[in-house]
């Protein structure tokens, strides 16, 4: 059978399906479907008759538009449905469910879905999200184009749609979970904080660890802890290792000891014992504010080595802008920023151009302090010391925005 | 559970919506519905208050219990469960419904302000505005802490009950002992307390508000705690209400029609301060829920529909949502200052929605309750099921008799 228009769901179901010989043969129940080459694509049709529903194979169909729904073949030969079965019913699974807009970034709900030809086959091509969809479901779309001729339409294109439920997870197309991860950890962490808890872990699965560390970071302390201890302890300890380790610090340091100290010995040994010095720090001091991942070179060190010294951190290091001259006895004599590093003569010693006076702030000092430094000389990090002057970390100037955002400036609806 | 500090401090961290629901429940209509039953019957009719806790306790327990597991609104299973079509007209009538409970509210606050002597014409747009400005301005926090606060305000009946000076070992009898009467006055008044004591708004809004509070599987014990606490306050203010009304009014034969006449006649009968004290906790009662019950009607239409909702949003980011919730007071308080407004149609007509919708909305959480691949292990027991089908048949005989009661 050839398909040659595009069509709505809630046009066809709950049609009387009829015969060759145009007699009915029952309800249209239900649409059966499976993840196809690039859409999914429509398998069978669910047919009810009496109190059985029977699957007429998609085989069978002869004609499938708003105005008839036929089929070829007697029904009560067609194999009965069984409701234990794991397929995948487009008004069961998909129909009025919760779904992730992987481009407006937002959890949606699905009002009706439009199905498009495929070769000989039906796919799932769009799904309407939007007031028009709405109408059309209940039925009231021509009334309403009679006060409004353009009725606002809103559909997404299947492949930009991820599903929550875990038996629509089949149907995630592999499109939709790169667009996923690629989405800001901001949004994403919108995203968690507005969809039911079972789909999170679902949600998290999708990404790569870095993404979902990088999302759990930006989420409200209290929901942040707990999807952390739902996850089993593999994947958190995974999760976490990717994080940068004041932000994995700081959301270690919410969990229950115990909790904690089991993740921490989950992971690799040198980044477990850089996060425990980083939780040991007081929460509202610089101590607990800072990250001890930076970039430290010598004084001798030439403007290439430097340069070159940079770029085989870069990858591991979250704020690259100063590289910190220490002595060999780790003491901060010294800062130079990348801008003086990419205009100098590469042969020129690093001393020569480092910065002597130095803008610091102890371990144990107000976060007041750091962000009036910080704002006071421009600077977007900010070195950390012992108090024999030794470097213990940086404060970069992000968390301290964060920390001084206001309150009401935050997500208000998922209070911690 | 045991009660050690943990266990204290989970039940701090999950109090909240089940106190702030059976609280709201105690509104203009419910402390009306009290008072004139304590004045026409006296005690005889506070026995029925321990089967309406029982109820009001499954009933809510059950839609808590959804919550915490599935992490989904009422409204959202209904939708996904039962469709847009059920949903949709599922939702018009709530609204409906709701803004006649509205209207109640803002009747309630007037008629106590005009106790002190505030003409309906200053206080209902003060209120209105109060009450808006709070949710719209306000976060969640703040705003669940006032409403936490305002319910301690109820503590008001329990005074002015004392200062009527009843006779307690009658009080306490009537109380354990059912009497019944088959004056149709007396089955009317019946179903008037047990319809305003469990009423659907409260299952969308409670279970919207343990989703809400995001409260985890671990904390469930406690959250049932808040819940069965918040319906014994409920009906311990009920009780209170009747009591004072009993030993004043019932006792020297006084009829009176709404709750302010009840905060009116006190004063002569059981001095100034039960009189005032009653007065206040109709004005806070009628406000609180004058706040509550646009909102959660907004949240719950717009879960239901699919629309943005929350109160951090504003009428750019979720229009539904702003526009549901200042729609509801702004008609609500208009309709009260609109002079000879039908008030009296209006409030009918919303408790026979309400009444008519029950049913719908208890069978459909039964039916949700008991779906495996929805609720896993905390499906319904054998016997928890009993209980509730049996409080769903005696709700629907009652509610169907005011209905038809109310028609007539």
């Amino acid at each position: 059978m050839q398909i040659t228009t595009e069509l709505y769901v809630s046009s066809v179901l709950n049609k009387q399906v009829i015969n060759p010989a145009g007699k009915s043969v029952g309800k249209l129940w239900d649409i059966a479907i499976v993840p196809g080459e690039g859409l999914p694509v429509v398998t069978g049709l669910l047919i009810k008759k009496g109190k059985k529903i029977h699957i007429a194979s998609w085989h069978s169909v002869l004609l499938f538009n708003p105005i008839v729904v036929s089929i070829a073949g007697a029904i009560e030969k067609m194999p009965l449905y069984e409701r234990q079965s794991d397929a995948i019913l487009l008004a069961r699974d998909v129909l009025d469910k919760q779904i992730v807009d992987v481009n407006g970034a937002k959890v949606v709900r699905v009002n009706d879905v439009k199905l498009a030809p495929y070769g000989k086959m039906l796919c799932i091509f769009s799904v309407d999200i939007g007031f028009r969809g709405l109408l059309r479901r209940l039925g009231y779309e021509k009334v309403w184009s009679l006060v409004q001729k353009e009725i606002p339409q809103k559909e997404i294109g299947w492949q930009f749609v991820n599903a929550l439920e875990i038996n629509t997870a089949g149907l995630t197309l592999s499109k939709a979970r790169e667009q996923l991860a690629e989405m800001h950890p901001a949004d994403i962490a919108g995203i968690i904080s507005s969809i039911p808890r079972a789909s999170i872990q679902n949600l998290l699965n999708n990404l790569d660890y870095e993404t979902a560390g990088e999302a759990i970071h930006e989420l409200e302390p209290e929901l942040r802890t707990q999807i952390i201890s739902q996850l089993d302890s593999e994947q958190a300890s995974d999760i976490l290792e990717e994080m940068p380790p004041d932000e994995a610090a700081d959301v270690l340091g919410d969990l229950p000891e115990e909790m904690a100290q089991e993740l921490l010995g989950l992971m690799d040994k040198e980044e477990a014992d850089e996060i425990q010095e980083l939780m040991e720090h007081e929460d509202d001091t610089a101590g607990g504010l800072m990250t001890s991942e930076f970039i430290a070179i010598s004084a001798e060190t030439t403007v290439a080595q430097a340069m070159e010294e940079l770029r085989r951190q870069a990858e591991e290091i979250e704020m690259l802008y100063y590289a910190y001259v220490l002595d060999a006895q780790e003491k901060l004599v010294g800062v130079v920023n990348f801008r003086d590093l990419l205009i100098s003569n590469p042969d020129l010693p690093v001393s020569e151009l480092m910065t002597e006076q130095l803008k610091t702030v102890t371990v144990d000092a107000e976060p007041e302090d750091v962000l009036e430094l910080l704002a006071k000389y421009n600077l977007v990090a900010v070195p950390v010391l012992e108090d024999d002057r030794t470097m213990a970390g940086i404060i970069t100037i992000d968390d301290v925005v964060e920390l001084f955002l206001p309150y009401a400036l935050k997500r208000r609806r998922y209070p911690s | 559970m045991k009660l050690n500090k943990k266990n204290i401090l989970m039940f701090l961290a999950v109090l909240g919506p089940g106190i702030i629901t059976a609280n709201v429940d105690n509104d203009a209509g419910g402390i009306t519905t009290y008072s004139v039953a304590g004045a026409q019957f006296g005690y005889s009719l506070l026995w029925t208050l321990i089967p309406i806790t029982v109820a009001l306790v499954v009933v809510q327990e059950m839609v808590a219990r959804m919550g915490v597991v599935t992490g989904k609104t009422l409204a959202d299973l209904i939708r996904e469960r039962f469709g847009v079509k059920t949903t949709f007209y599922l939702m018009i009538c709530l609204l409906l419904a709701d803004l006649g409970n509205t209207v109640a509210e803002f009747a309630g606050w007037a008629a106590s302000m005009e106790i002190f002597g505030v003409s309906k014409y200053i206080s209902v747009p003060i209120g209105a505005f109060l009450v808006w400005w709070l949710v719209v301005k306000g976060t969640y926090r703040i705003v669940e802490k006032i409403f936490l606060f305002s319910c301690t305000i109820f503590v008001t009946y329990i005074v002015s009950a004392v200062l009527a000076a009843p006779p307690w070992a009658q009080v306490l009898t009537e109380t354990v002992k059912p009497t019944f009467s088959m004056k149709p006055s007396y089955l009317m008044m019946i179903i008037g307390v047990v319809g305003t004591t469990i009423a659907p708004w409260m299952q969308f809004y409670l279970q919207s508000a343990v989703v809400e509070k995001n409260i985890k599987i671990e904390q469930y014990k406690a959250s049932r705690l808040d819940v069965v606490v918040g319906c014994i306050i409920t009906d311990v203010v009920a009780f209170f209400i009747i009591v004072a009304c009993g030993a004043t009014l019932y006792a020297h034969g006084i009829t009176i029609n709404d709750a302010a006449d009840a905060a009116k006649a006190l004063e002569p009968l059981a001095g100034k301060y039960a009189s005032v004290m009653f007065a206040i906790g109709l004005a806070n009662a009628s406000l609180f829920a004058a706040s509550i019950l646009p909102l959660a009607t907004a949240y719950y239409v717009c879960e239901g529909m699919g629309w943005e909702s929350g109160i951090d949003h504003n009428f750019k980011t979720a229009p539904q949502f702003m526009w549901l919730y200042t729609g509801l007071i702004a008609i609500g308080a208009l309709i009260i200052l609109f002079p000879n407004a039908p008030l009296v149609a209006i409030m009918l007509i919303s408790q026979v929605v309400n009444g008519v919708m029950l049913p719908f909305v208890l069978i459909f959480m039964l039916i949700l309750i008991n779906s495996k691949s929805l609720m896993g292990e905390y499906t319904n027991s054998k016997f928890y099921n009993v209980i509730s089908w049996a409080t769903v048949l005696v709700m629907v005989v009652l509610t169907l008799a005011l209905v038809a009661t109310s028609m007539t």
